[in-house]
């Protein structure tokens, strides 16, 4: 409601929609892709620690760990992206990134098989995510950036983290 | 680049000049190309030229910009695209203006009302901020206003406190009218002027200014809370402020005496005026105890967001389990440095000071919910034809704030019964050889690490006998089944349990005790009763002092630690061969002091592999949960520990038997059981 009336008043003023997505990006593994996420979103980047696991919820939900006081939810990437599970390694990490769910923002934990860099990218190094045809929905691809030869695939992390998935598998599980 | 072009101004521009060229600025670039100077220059010019408003929005906006995160940009500019348009809007006529904001409504097949609505959230949107401000303020400085009216009444030439009131009730006014709520602005506009002409003695304040300025805080607070509804976007229930409030405070500040009232508030007074109103105004001092002196040192305060207070307190919690990890290191045992070890005490005793006072910001003292009492002793003991004096002890007990605005509820309810039953008539006071006036007397104080709030009234006391048949009667109570006398007093709490005679309309119904165990409960305290008949009812109720921090049993299964709320466990014990049994080759079962029950395995319940499946190897904790036991089959039971509560937040709101959760000694998160969720999903 909040955001539906704020949005009433700016009708007043034409906004400029950005639908820019240069910018940095952080280069994540999983398996043998790369994936992009945006820099702006991500809070820190900190080695596997203890999980405490969360009964029924999804697999993909390792459960919380202690963030300097406050509790966050952990996704392995991995599971989430229906990928083999794979043993962590010295160089599996998570990313703490911060994701905006329904207007709150809200803190949470990617599992991912290891960080690479940070890449600036163009506008024009960027294409959009190709029709894979129906059935296949790429709805938290923003997509594709083909640097140095290899193609990086740039997530839109709100989509990916959409806690309603969660709560609605929770549901289904009660 | 930006910032030159704004601190330079050639030449004084005129203030809508500015507005409009940051706004164009805002169209070109977006939120980033603005920064919060800009919009302070703007407050400073608005300001010099007067116009407050336009200088409280910039403000406002800039403040807006100072705290926004690089992430939420979009918000951001449509807070500021909406602020910049009303600050044009202002700068015009005010008439302008309204037409402005209501042009954007279209008036289609809505119902006149739904259209206001929409308009008020038109207005309301651009400053939100400021009008939730608004209303937490008013309605604090509407709880004074009562408090202080009260001590007028007692004592009708109180200069200071009419002086309090009438300030009060300007600043709402003053604050109405910069927001633009015309219907508050006129309300607290009519009660300034009477209280004006008391202020300067040209009224005398009369019980009819008290039942006038009190109706007038009622139905301000009420408008204030539609205020909150429709922030929310909800349509509040229609205004009570109208043309004959307003007539009936004119007429009062013109020394008229109504005498057929239309409220229920103000024929009473007239009714059993000559000694009922008569005697509260002429209460010996004693009884004026409800100072509301605090309101003076309100000025050396600060208005503290809580989700602030929350993260300070995160924050400390971490600095308590750092503290604890550098103090148990094994390295520390290797270090000979005398200094060193100095310092690190010194350290520490710090840190569990900064602890202690972190808890202690939550804390707020109990006075303002006693204010509340006395307000409704004075309507009801006009009301019921009783003469009652409140008497409030230990005003200044602090607790914490969630608790304090949920005990509310429960103090008004005892006090309602207390009036109602507890206390007698004055003809019968007289009659029994009692002091016509009746005492009610809360008091509260700290006592091993909880506080406790006593209500006694000395009025005919509970009886023993009826409360008994009467429970006997309803099957409360086997017969023959001895109780001490604080059981059977406690019956009175049961639902729908009323030993009333008559059902009046402040009480008899059996719901309103019912009401003050739940939320008793709900705050994990108890109550206790001493009653002696003729004499009266003292009510107890112990409270913890904070819902944030619990006594918890750390259990494990598997690798994974979890706690178990003290409240809820009974016992733990190591099961024996010959105390498990089978039921129907269904459910497990522990005979516990001759008393069977069911086993529940937390590892089957939460899918998850123990470190043993053999009921020998393990241990039962004994739990209950809505009236029912039953064990809990656990790896180990390590310890106990005091935990602060955490939410494990929105994405996992949900799950049955998780309550949440709490970092424990290691820094580790451990989850919280919810017994009544483990209990349920037991089949």
């Amino acid at each position: 409601m909040h955001d539906a009336s704020l949005s009433e008043t700016s009708k007043n003023l034409p906004l400029l929609v950005s639908k820019d997505r240069a910018g940095k990006y952080l280069i994540f593994h999983l398996g043998t892709e790369d994936f992009g996420t945006e820099v702006l979103k991500v809070r820190e980047i900190m080695g596997l620690q203890d999980i405490t696991t969360v009964p029924q919820t999804p697999n993909y939900v390792k459960g919380v760990i202690n963030l300097r006081g406050k509790v966050i939810p952990v996704v392995d990437l991995r599971l989430k992206f229906e990928l083999a599970p794979e043993e962590y390694t010295a160089r599996t990490c998570i990313v703490v990134v911060r994701t905006s769910q329904a207007g709150v923002e809200m803190m949470i934990g990617i599992i991912v098989d290891g960080v690479a860099e940070v890449l600036t990218l163009r506008e024009e190094d960027i294409e959009d995510t190709p029709d894979f045809g129906p059935g296949i929905e790429t709805p938290y691809v923003n997509g594709m950036a083909k640097i140095k030869g290899k193609v990086k695939i740039l997530l839109d992390i709100d989509q990916v983290l959409s806690t309603k998935e969660m709560n609605g598998l929770s549901a289904l599980l009660q | 680049m930006l910032v030159a072009e704004t601190i330079v101004p050639t030449q004084p521009a005129s203030l809508r000049d500015r507005i409009d060229e940051v706004s164009t600025r805002l169209i070109l670039r977006g939120a980033t190309g603005l920064a919060s100077v800009d919009f302070e220059l703007l407050g400073q010019s608005a300001q010099e030229q007067g116009n407050d408003l336009v200088a409280a929005i910039a403000r406002d906006l800039s403040r807006q910009i100072a705290e926004a995160s690089s992430s939420d940009q979009t918000d951001l500019t449509r807070i500021l695209s909406g602020g910049l348009v009303r600050m044009q809007a202002l700068l015009k006529e005010p008439a302008v203006a309204a037409t402005v904001e209501s042009i954007s409504v279209e008036p289609s097949e809505k119902t006149a009302s739904q259209i206001q609505a929409n308009a008020a959230i038109q207005s309301l949107s651009a400053d939100m901020d400021l009008i939730r401000e608004f209303v937490t303020e008013s309605l604090e400085h509407l709880s004074t206003i009562e408090g202080q009216v009260l001590i007028l009444e007692k004592n009708n030439t109180a200069a200071e406190t009419l002086n309090s009131i009438f300030r009060a009730f300007h600043t709402i006014k003053g604050l109405a009218g910069f927001l633009e709520f015309a219907d508050v602005q006129a309300l607290a506009h009519e009660v300034e002027t009477l209280l004006d002409l008391a202020r300067t003695a040209r009224l005398t304040v009369t019980s009819q200014v008290v039942d006038v300025v009190l109706e007038s805080t009622d139905v301000l607070r009420q408008e204030l809370h539609g205020i909150e509804i429709r922030l929310g976007g909800n349509i509040p229930p229609p205004s009570r402020i109208n043309e004959s409030l307003l007539l009936k405070i004119r007429k009062v500040s013109r020394g008229e005496v109504e005498q057929s009232g239309n409220t229920a508030g103000a024929p009473v007074a007239s009714s059993i005026s000559p000694e009922g109103s008569g005697k509260i105004a002429t209460a010996p001092p004693a009884e004026r105890r409800i100072e509301v002196g605090r309101s003076s040192d309100s000025s050396s305060s600060v208005r503290i967001d809580t989700a602030k207070l929350d993260q300070l307190m995160d924050m400390v919690g971490e600095m308590v389990i750092a503290q604890t990890l550098i103090e148990h290191s094994p390295a520390l045992s290797m270090v000979q440095d005398v200094r060193f070890l100095k310092d690190l005490t010194h350290l520490a005793r710090i840190t569990s000071d900064v602890q202690r006072i972190t808890t202690g910001m939550r804390m707020v003292p109990i006075g303002t919910q006693m204010q509340k009492t006395a307000r409704l002793v004075r309507d009801l003991s006009r009301r019921a034809k009783k003469e009652i004096v409140l008497e409030t002890f230990g005003e200044d007990t602090e607790l914490d704030k969630t608790i304090a605005e949920e005990l509310a509820d429960p103090l008004l309810h005892m006090v309602r019964n207390s009036i109602d039953h507890g206390i007698e008539p004055p003809e019968e006071r007289i009659a029994l050889g009692k002091n016509p006036t009746a005492r009610i007397r809360i008091a509260a104080y700290h006592q091993s690490g909880q506080i406790v709030v006593e209500i006694s009234d000395d009025g005919r006391g509970l009886n023993r006998e009826k409360i008994l048949a009467k429970a006997q009667q309803n099957g409360l109570v086997q017969s023959g089944t001895q109780l001490t006398d604080n059981e059977i007093f406690l019956l009175i709490f049961e639902a729908g349990f009323s030993t009333a005679d008559k059902v009046t309309d402040i009480s008899g119904r059996g719901v309103g005790m019912d009401v003050v165990r739940k939320h008793v409960q709900k705050l994990r305290g108890r109550i206790d009763i001493q009653s002696e008949q003729g004499k009266g009812t003292t009510f107890y109720l112990k409270l913890p002092l904070t819902l944030a921090i619990i006594e918890g049993l750390v259990i494990v299964v598997g690798d994974q630690r979890y706690i178990v709320p003290i409240y809820s466990t009974k016992e733990i014990l190591r099961p024996k061969a010959e105390m498990l049994s089978t039921v129907q080759g269904r459910g497990e079962m522990a005979m516990v002091h001759d008393t069977l029950l069911p086993i529940v395995r937390l590892h089957r319940r939460f899918e998850m592999k123990p470190r043993t499946t053999s009921l020998a190897d393990g241990m039962l904790v004994v739990v209950e949960s809505e009236g029912r036991q039953f064990c809990l089959f656990v790896d180990e039971v390590t310890g106990k520990q005091e935990v602060v509560i955490k939410s494990l937040g929105e994405s996992f709101k949900n799950i049955p038997g998780i309550a949440g959760c709490a970092i424990l000694g290691d820094g580790r998160v451990g989850l919280i059981l919810d017994m009544d969720g483990i209990s349920n999903g037991r089949s």
